[in-house]
């Protein structure tokens, strides 16, 4: 799938490292400016309350858990990419690894930011972490904001050892072609790799079982996370099925974020060979299937409201389809559903703008899909006196805004200073030059 | 009497270096190092034929990991002073998930910690004979030849196709 030499590998990754010009300065400028105004806008909340945001009884969890949410699902498919498919020797995912890890590596760092925001006091967020204390109170290991709290944190450690030791070997290259404080600094995070038969040994043992121990907590992460929710006795939220549900529809919208990056990516920076075609076919293939599974698992939730004969769930996804944040769930629908099904057209798999409008759309369907659960289920949920509506207001949207300018800055930053393909693992893919080969080769 | 010097060979072809390391290896000569920009599974079969320590610092950490955060929750609940009533104080079913959290944790931060230190890093230089083009597109082989063997070595070297031999401090 790497169209590439072996002795090209180098400069044509590296190349990416170049000095960046004033179109790269100025979006990263605009993007500081989108984290600073959300970054105002948050210390507005703290000196003034939580108040501000505009969560009201019954909804108290609003947009900052939404976007929780959606920043853990956008999270699980960098490390799918990475840990499940090298399993499953899937070649197709070499080009694309590091950049997804790094994307997942981002995302839970933003959607820890928004538990921190989502606080009133953030700075009291150690009073989570179980330590002998005055008060006499610990964190309660039998709750799933515990279990929440103890997964994220876990997936952010894996992820980012799993990522930066993908990344050694290539910091090592980057040393080696740099100058001055670039190649003190390259040279101090690649830990003096030398790639010796040793460290390769030992490396290639622990990237396995990195890979092995990962992939099960992909599975357990948006599992312990749909349980914040199923734990509960909300109708719309207590349902069985939405440990798998959650983990499906976070692969969804992790492989939409993974093709929203890609696709510029592979342009700005003239990828064509190492990010091919054939490996966005491979991507929009796979979000085919994810759509279905996502597809199904909304059919089933409304068979188990009707089946299950309670009258109270039965209301709530009546609510869900016909009442006041319907447009959001049919608009969803179309967008996590019907959309990824034009990939089943191999000229919309392979066309780039399609590939991106409906990566994008799914992106828009993922976050709404969570909005319509969580916000909508408590919406109206057991007594009617205690129903009411709600929408983010300013504040939430500024901050909303801000974390996503964050996001696409870090992204930003790593494409041009760290190399975003794992040259290593695509020298392996190309294979080493063979005399023998080459000889046959000759005319 | 004469300090010992390591002869480092660099080779642009794989199958030339693989061949040149088997027939040190049958010479019982002292390879030092052998470098290469990726993984190579025939260089590990020849040099490094038994399985890596990190599987058995990574399942101590697994283990450590599970035990510890268990054992933390079981202190917790216990050392909770309000007194709350209708459920036990030691919860098993719902700890197992902390307990797998903890073995994942500490399992992948034991096995990157394993590699690192096996791999004899961090280290301020590169290894003795490293050059630059071995991240790139070359391999080499550093080799510590005894005063007797050295002409036979380097000879070797030269016949197996080595584009460059230059010697190296140790």
């Amino acid at each position: 799938m790497i169209n590439l030499r072996f002795g090209d590998v180098n400069r044509e990754i590296l190349g990416a490292l170049s000095a960046p010009g004033r179109l790269y300065w100025t979006v990263v400028g605009l993007l500081t400016l989108g984290v600073v105004y959300g970054a105002l806008v948050w210390g507005y909340q703290v000196l003034t309350g939580v108040g501000v945001a505009g969560h009201r009884p019954p909804v108290m969890w609003g947009s900052y858990l939404v976007n929780f949410v959606f920043w853990v699902g956008i999270a699980h498919s960098g490390t799918l990419v990475s840990a499940i498919l090298f399993l499953f020797r899937a070649r197709w995912r070499t080009g694309i690894s590091r950049a997804a890890e790094a994307m997942t590596v981002f995302a839970v760092m933003i959607a820890t930011l928004f538990v921190l925001i989502h606080l009133g006091r953030p700075w009291v967020v150690y009073w989570v972490i179980p330590y002998p204390n005055q008060r006499y109170l610990w964190p309660d290991f039998q709750s799933p904001l515990v279990f929440d709290f103890l997964a994220v944190n876990t997936y952010f450690v894996v992820s980012l050892l799993f990522w930066y030791t993908g990344l050694v070997p290539d910091l090592a290259s980057v040393r080696d072609r740099t100058s001055g404080i670039r190649q003190k600094i390259y040279g101090l995070f690649s830990l003096g790799w030398s790639g010796t038969h040793r460290q390769w040994h030992h490396y290639g043992a622990s990237y396995l079982l990195l890979a092995a121990l990962a992939t099960p907590l992909v599975i357990s992460v948006h599992s312990v996370v749909s349980w914040d929710f199923a734990l509960s006795v909300i109708p719309g939220y207590h349902s069985t099925i939405f440990a798998p549900y959650f983990v499906a529809g976070a692969i969804h919208s992790g492989l939409a974020m993974v093709l929203t990056l890609l696709v510029p990516l592979r342009r700005i920076f003239h990828f064509e060979n190492i990010i091919t075609k054939d490996t966005l076919e491979m991507i929009a293939k796979t979000s085919i299937v994810m759509a279905l599974i996502v597809g199904y698992a909304y059919i089933v939730e409304y068979f188990i409201a009707w089946y299950g004969g309670n009258r109270v769930e039965r209301q709530t996804f009546i609510f869900r389809a016909l009442g006041y944040y319907a447009p959001f769930f049919w608009i969803m629908c179309f967008c996590n559903v019907v959309a990824p099904l034009f990939f089943f057209w191999k000229r919309v798999r392979r066309s780039l703008a399609c590939l991106l409008v409906i990566a994008i759309l799914i992106n828009i369907g993922m976050w709404l899909e969570r909005f319509v659960i969580i916000i909508g289920s408590i919406s109206q949920d057991f007594l009617p006196y205690q129903w009411g509506y709600y929408w983010p207001n300013w504040v939430e949207i500024s901050i909303g805004f801000g974390t996503a300018c964050l996001f696409f800055l870090w992204f930003l930053l790593f494409a041009k200073f760290v190399p975003s393909v794992a040259m290593a693992e695509v020298k392996e893919e190309v294979g080493a030059p063979m005399r023998a080969e080459e000889a046959g080769r000759a005319p | 009497m004469p300090r010992e010097q390591s002869v480092i060979a660099v080779f642009a072809y794989v199958d030339d270096m693989l061949t040149c390391l088997r027939h040190l290896r049958e010479r019982n000569c002292d390879i030092r190092a052998v470098f290469s920009p990726m993984r190579l599974r025939e260089v590990q079969e020849i040099m490094t034929p038994r399985p890596s320590t990190v599987r058995l610092f990574t399942l101590l950490g697994g283990i450590l990991g599970g035990l510890g955060f268990v054992a933390l929750a079981v202190y917790a609940h216990l050392s909770f002073k309000l007194i709350t009533s209708g459920k036990p104080v030691l919860a098993w079913i719902p700890w197992v998930i902390v307990c797998f959290e903890g073995t994942i944790l500490l399992a992948v931060s034991f096995s990157v910690i394993a590699w690192i230190v096996n791999g004899r890093l961090p280290r301020v230089r590169p290894a003795a004979g490293y050059d630059p083009r071995f991240s790139d597109n070359r391999f080499g082989i550093l080799v510590l030849p005894s005063a007797a063997q050295r002409e036979e070595i380097v000879r070797l070297l030269q016949s197996a196709g080595a584009e460059e031999i230059r010697d190296v401090a140790d």
